[in-house]
């Protein structure tokens, strides 16, 4: 019995599905990549016969891993042998856990790093490197498999790795490993003992691994070592799109399909996604131009023939930005009825996009923006109270249950991890004692804490006793309080209510704010993206190919209408070297009939 | 895959234990009251789905008594396993959370239980400084059982038994040295919460029976309902339909019988007419409720069974006790094979005690055949005959060694040729040197028959009583049976009676011997030098080994006998072994001689005339508790015995002032009929027998006042030894 019904796929996407072999599969934007995945993963499931095989499906981010398992959940397929996370989850639950007796650094225990701490260290390391001006954001790297390498300017190298060296000294001493140790260190351990990738390839059958073109060379390495072990019975299942690859930065890069074939040992059987069913033919037509693999891209949807307007604008004066912010905003939004949250706005930076909100907010006093630097806690998934905030934050309702039962579940495997007994405790009975919590507090952080207070002495659990429950405690709250205190300065006061905290669960309902990067798999009505300038896209030192990519994914996100502007006036550069950004050349070069 | 080694550290009656299994069955001999359930409920906390999960948190009652404090010391329940192969599923998912990797592969995987003080109190012991023996007692005195967690890991290759480990992983409580490690490599990795292993491993557990047919009628415990369960998920539906429809119509009939119709309208109209309508229910209905659902009907089922040949079938009460056993065992070991047939990493049978559930000679022919396989099962026991049925090379024992109960294997170090000469001594003897507490290996009939009775005359209790079992090895072939007892096999005592063989007389050849005193004399001499080289084997033997000691009896067990002073006793079955009267007159003379070259060749005639097993019994007859024990049978006793506990000396001396108190009694009555002796013998006997009633009315009350310990061994030694020098217990005072 198939689980999807009649129209549900097309036959290209069922045609994947289906595939018993390993596939190699070249989506296109809006092609339904992600709805393919998901029933390809409840596809393998229904057809698992032993209790004791897993299927493993590796995630660029935790919210697609959310989501994906959200929705084959709504499909009804069990779900408890479905192995779903990013990259690094992965090598921690397969890999450094179980095996962490085999590896020096890891056998006495070790604690994973946030981000956070991370960047702390580092920009503390480089303030007390008093004879280099490196700053945290030349520190830059990512470890291959045979080595560390840098990401910033090749003057300030010897500098950053002594600032690196020390880093990890640190690291070492703490028993503390960061996201990149994670990596590194999982790669050691299977390629010391073999058994392990032995142990793993006679569990999993299929592995399926989500927006390939941003995986790195060690990662690569990781997955290629079990498959290979599993000689030809783990079925590989490689989903994205080339033109896609913008963290060519950190390390990411689409490989090949006769590579990977040759790297991990099995047989692709290559085929392509090719229908789009977002944009309009004029949309898809545009951003062909920077499709650099030629990978094929037919428009399918109902949107096909939308009149869609594409704009460029390179004459605009970085101070009046805002004029033509609003006016696309206003228009869009007043004359042509579209809602604000398909509405989103991008830049290739943080640093420009923080101060255009607040202008923003400013100007259009009544609509509502949301970004990722709205948020006021760290969302470190490795937190267990972030973990346990995320149903403490969102509503008790039918259409969440689901995934608050999996929260909650988590949450007891986390508690178990850490050796804690939960007695009768279920995922069910968590979740009652969680809704039952009743406050009145507005502030969100004094909220978390009372909430957290009231539900361990409910369930009879002294966390403060169990040291790595209290030091996640001590990392969430100072993270949190550092994050707020810096997001208040920049005039967001109301960022510390409870309403704030929230708004991070609730879909978004105001206009979105996001860097390039930030908008992987995403899609909206109307797309602007402005500084698209020559020195950011690409950025220094990046290739013209770099810069293609990242306005193929701007380009791609977009329904109805894109606006692409190269303003004028952002310098860089000091004294008499100080220059003007010019447009991004590729973009200037670009032959299209744009509208007015 | 199977269990290869369970250590036990600290938990129950077992301060720190190891025991070794083998593929298919194995064996666990121990007496009562030496652990055997307390074994198995460590194996079954980490592998029985039957326990409650709760179980693992164990309690102050789990640990080892003979801690001084319980306060900060760890429990330790190990399992490895071997065998365990990577190709299958399965057994990956096993190895992914227990095994233990080695340079290629791994087929070794281990489980293991820690129960310890949490990280907060094992980090304030790390804070100690070394030898800060005050700050210890003050971290130990605060601890509760609440401060204890349990820690369930996978993958440790660490010997727990080794006190070193446990000292690295635990601590030194004597030195105050703690690790700073809180969380050493060495006791394993967390098992990851996709393995259960007691969902992976197929076990069943087959109680020592108390009560057969109470289980049979409990729903939870009855065997069958068990078996219907498992079979009534997979009931085919075609199959099942036209029951559910009969059950259905018969539902309905019963429902529509006119009696069930005419209560129903009864009730009806009862309830109507004493509350009124107004507050009478609506409808009220009989039902009737045969359930339709496999797994409820098939709770209706039961079991009858013929037992005798009149072809009438009862239930399981009407069953003899045995048949109704075989039945319940037999529906455990189906249970299992049904179980078997999910898919499942291992198969574990345990059961308890199967000489409660049947007939010995069933016994033997049920464990030949137990063989499923990819199976292992272990069993405890005290039944000689079941263990009979089981190699060497699968058996471990459980015995006590200083106060504290520990397992030993038999065959520990062993080589294939030695290992198989022990199972033939072993089948010979039916295993009783297994179960036996300390042991005492004589070299033939006289011996056998002999000692207990001296023993029993003498000291007043059987050598079972001292807890010693005496095997004739029948040769002196002792070292194939003694290497038993080793440092490294079983830690029990072990003492080898045997004849030295030197001459008893001169065996000087004169020029005036006849052949046949030549031909004797050279004989004595070949069997002295090979007494000699005997040993000088048998005492390197034992040398070294504290478990293992030989005593040497100088000539020959009856030449040795009359020398220890028993010629007059010996002299008095003259009668029985010959019928000659000059014979016996000449016999009665010879033994009683005191030069040894003559009574010891009477003594040796007689023995060979009648054949060294029937003399034995005839002296055995002869033995009273006067007789004289020689020396170096009392020293093979108590180096197997160890030391006597004050209960035993207590009721020896009761004996032995009993049989003096019998003894005065029959010389009371000798001296009261005794006629036409003269007025001084009277006298004389008379002073006698009032000295002596006195110093038996001392000496009880001496011996009333030892057990409490208000006189001492010493005094009581000195006291009896001036009241009564000659008797036959003063020799021993030495050993007690």
């Amino acid at each position: 019995m198939p689980i999807w019904k009649e129209g549900d796929l097309n036959d290209e996407q069922i045609a994947a599905i289906e595939e018993d072999d390993s596939v190699f599969l070249v989506a296109c934007p809006g092609s339904g990549k992600t709805r393919t995945l998901t029933y390809k993963i409840a596809h393998e499931l229904s057809k698992l016969e032993s209790t004791k095989k897993w299927v493993v499906a590796i995630t660029y981010t935790h919210r697609a891993a959310d989501e994906i398992q959200n929705r084959i959940e709504h499909l009804g397929i069990d779900t408890s042998q479905l192995w779903i996370g990013t990259i690094h989850s992965f090598c921690l639950e397969w890999i450094l856990k179980p095996y962490a007796l085999y590896h020096d650094a890891l056998k006495n225990g070790f604690r994973v790093i946030n981000s956070f701490d991370s960047e702390k260290q580092i920009t503390e390391l480089c303030q007390n490197l008093t004879t280099s001006s490196v700053r945290y954001w030349d520190c830059g790297f990512h470890f291959t498999t045979i080595e560390r390498v840098l990401s910033g300017k090749p003057r300030f190298w010897a500098d950053i790795n002594t600032i690196l060296d020390q880093y990890y000294e640190i690291l070492r001493l703490n028993k503390q490993i960061d996201f990149e140790l994670i990596l590194k260190y999982a790669y050691e351990l299977i390629i010391q003992n073999p058994s392990i990738n032995k142990i793993l390839s006679s569990l999993f059958t299929h592995i399926l691994i989500d927006e390939y073109q941003d995986t790195k060379e060690i990662q690569y390495a990781i997955v290629s070592a079990i498959l290979r072990s599993g000689e030809g019975r783990v079925k590989a299942f490689v989903v994205g799109d080339p033109n896609q690859s913008i963290y060519e930065s950190l390390g990411g890069y689409a490989i090949t399909a006769n590579d990977f074939s040759a790297l991990a040992q099995i047989n692709f059987i290559e085929m392509e996604l090719s229908l789009n069913y977002r944009s309009s033919s004029r949309i898809i037509e545009y951003f062909s131009h920077f499709n650099a693999y030629n990978t094929k891209i037919y428009p399918a949807g109902e949107l096909t023939n939308f009149p869609s307007i594409i704009t460029f604008d390179a004459l605009v004066n970085q101070d009046d930005l805002l004029t033509p912010l609003t006016r696309i905003l206003t228009q869009s939004i007043e004359v042509e009825g579209i809602s604000p949250n398909e509405i989103c706005i991008l830049a290739p930076q943080w640093a420009y996009l923080a101060s255009m909100t607040r202008s923003l907010v400013g100007a259009l006093p009544n609509y509502s923006f949301d970004g990722p630097g709205m948020v006021p806690f760290t969302r470190d998934i490795d937190n267990f109270w972030y973990k346990l905030s995320r149903i403490i934050l969102t509503e008790p309702s039918p259409s969440m249950y689901i995934r608050r039962l999996r929260w909650a579940r988590e949450i007891l495997l986390a508690l178990n991890d850490v050796n804690v007994d939960i007695g009768s405790l279920t995922n069910k009975s968590l979740l009652r004692e969680c809704n039952a919590i009743d406050l009145t507090e507005q502030d969100g952080l004094t909220y978390l804490e009372q909430f957290f207070n009231e539900l361990f002495n409910n369930i009879n659990i002294d966390f403060r006793s169990i040291p790595s429950l209290f030091e996640h405690h001590t990392d969430f709250f100072s993270s949190s309080q550092d994050r707020i205190e810096r997001l208040q300065e920049k005039e967001a006061t109301f960022i510390s209510d409870i309403a704030s905290f929230r708004k991070v669960f609730e879909n978004r309902s105001g206009i979105t704010v996001s860097t390039i990067h930030g908008i992987k798999g995403e899609e909206y009505d109307v797309v602007i993206a402005y500084a698209l300038l020559e020195g950011m896209v690409p950025f220094f030192g990046e290739s013209e190919q770099s810069a293609k990519k990242s306005l193929y994914v701007v380009g791609s996100r977009a329904r109805k209408h894109l606006h692409l502007i190269s303003e004028r006036g952002r310098m860089y550069g000091r004294g008499h070297r100080r220059t003007e950004y010019p447009p991004t050349a590729i973009l200037s070069q670009c032959n299209f009939n744009y509208n007015a | 895959m199977y269990i290869t080694k369970l250590s036990l550290i600290n938990y129950r009656n077992f301060a720190n234990t190891k025991l070794l299994f083998s593929q298919g069955i194995n064996t666990i001999i121990g007496e009562n009251a030496s652990g055997k359930t307390n074994l198995f409920r460590s194996i079954r906390l980490l592998l029985d789905s039957s326990m409650r999960r709760s179980s693992m948190n164990l309690d102050e009652k789990d640990f080892h008594r003979g801690l001084d404090n319980w306060r900060g010391h760890w429990i330790i329940i190990s399992i490895e396993f071997d065998e365990v192969s990577h190709d299958e599923a399965i057994q990956a998912l096993f190895l992914h959370g227990t095994g233990v990797l080695e340079e290629d592969a791994a087929d070794k995987a281990s489980y293991n239980l820690f129960f310890r003080p949490k990280e907060t109190i094992r980090n304030d012991l790390a804070q100690l400084d070394d030898g800060d023996a005050a700050g210890l007692q003050a971290i130990l005195d605060n601890i509760d059982i609440d401060d204890y967690e349990t820690y369930v890991t996978g993958k440790s290759s660490a010997d727990f038994n080794d006190p070193a480990v446990y000292r690295r992983i635990v601590g030194d409580f004597d030195n105050v040295q703690f690790p700073e490690e809180l969380k050493p490599e060495e006791i394993g990795g967390k098992v990851p919460p996709i393995l259960s292993m007691t969902k992976e491993v197929s076990f069943t557990y087959v109680q020592a029976l108390r009560d057969v047919v109470s289980d049979f009628h409990n729903n939870r415990t009855n065997p069958l309902l068990t078996l219907l369960k498992m079979k009534s998920g997979e009931i085919d539906q075609a199959q099942f339909a036209p029951i559910v429809e009969q059950v259905q119509s018969l539902n309905s009939a019963i429902e529509t019988l006119e009696d069930v119709q005419t209560i129903r309208q009864d009730i009806k109209s009862t309830v109507n007419e004493t509350v009124g309508d107004a507050y009478s229910p609506n409808s009220i209905s009989i039902n009737s409720d045969l359930p339709d659902e496999a797994e409820k009907l098939f709770q209706a089922l039961k079991l009858f069974i013929a037992e005798t040949d009149d072809g009438h079938e009862g239930e399981i009460h009407e069953m003899s006790l045995g048949g109704a056993n075989l039945i319940y065992l037999t529906l455990k070991l189906l249970e299992f094979k049904y179980q078997k047939s999910n898919q499942t990493i291992a198969n574990f049978l345990l059961i308890e005690e199967p000489e409660a559930h049947i007939h010995t000679h069933i016994q033997k022919s049920l464990f030949d055949k137990l063989k499923y396989p990819n199976t292992q099962v272990i069993y405890t026991t005290h039944s000689s005959h079941i263990s009979e049925v089981s190699n060497i090379e699968n058996v471990n024992v459980l015995g006590k060694i200083d106060g504290s109960y520990t397992a030993f294997q038999p065959s520990a170090g062993l080589t294939g040729t030695q290992i198989e000469r022990v199972q033939r001594y072993l089948d010979a003897v039916r295993s009783n040197l297994l179960f036996a507490k300390s042991v005492i290996l004589v070299e033939g009939d006289a011996e056998e028959i002999l000692i207990p009775i001296l023993i029993k005359q003498v000291l007043g209790i059987s050598l079972d009583e001292l807890g010693i079992s005496l095997v004739n090895i029948r040769s002196t072939g002792f070292e194939n049976v003694a290497l038993l007892f080793n440092e490294n096999r079983i830690k029990k005592r072990c003492s080898i009676i045997t004849d030295n063989d030197l001459a008893y007389f001169d065996t000087t050849e004169q020029e005036a011997d006849s052949e046949e005193i030549a031909s004797a004399k050279r004989k004595a001499l070949r069997s002295q030098v090979s007494g000699i080289t005997r040993k000088i084997a048998l005492d390197v033997f034992c040398n070294g080994n504290r478990w293992v000691s030989s005593y040497y009896a100088p000539h020959t067990f009856e030449v040795d006998f009359i020398a220890a002073g028993n010629g007059a006793l010996t002299s008095t079955i003259s009668r029985d072994v010959y019928l000659d009267a000059g014979i016996i007159s000449i016999a009665e003379t010879e033994l009683k001689s005191p030069e040894k070259p003559i009574y010891g060749k009477r003594v040796l005639t007689m023995a060979n005339h009648s054949g060294k097993g029937w003399f034995a019994i005839l002296l055995g007859k002869a033995i009273s508790h006067k007789v004289v024990i020689p020396s170096y049978i009392i020293d093979a006793i108590f180096f197997a015995h160890g030391n006597v506990s004050l209960e035993t000396i207590h009721g020896i001396l009761q004996y032995r002032l009993r049989k003096i108190i019998d003894d005065l009694n029959q010389q009371e009555i000798m001296v009261n009929s005794a006629q036409d002796q003269e007025a001084q013998w009277y006298s004389d006997w008379r002073a006698y027998i009032t000295t002596r009633r006195m110093a038996i009315t001392i000496f009880k009350a001496e011996l009333q006042a030892y057990l409490p310990g208000t006189v001492s061994l010493q005094q009581l030694k000195t006291s009896m030894t001036a009241k009564f020098p000659e008797d036959q217990i003063i020799p021993f005072f030495a050993r007690f």
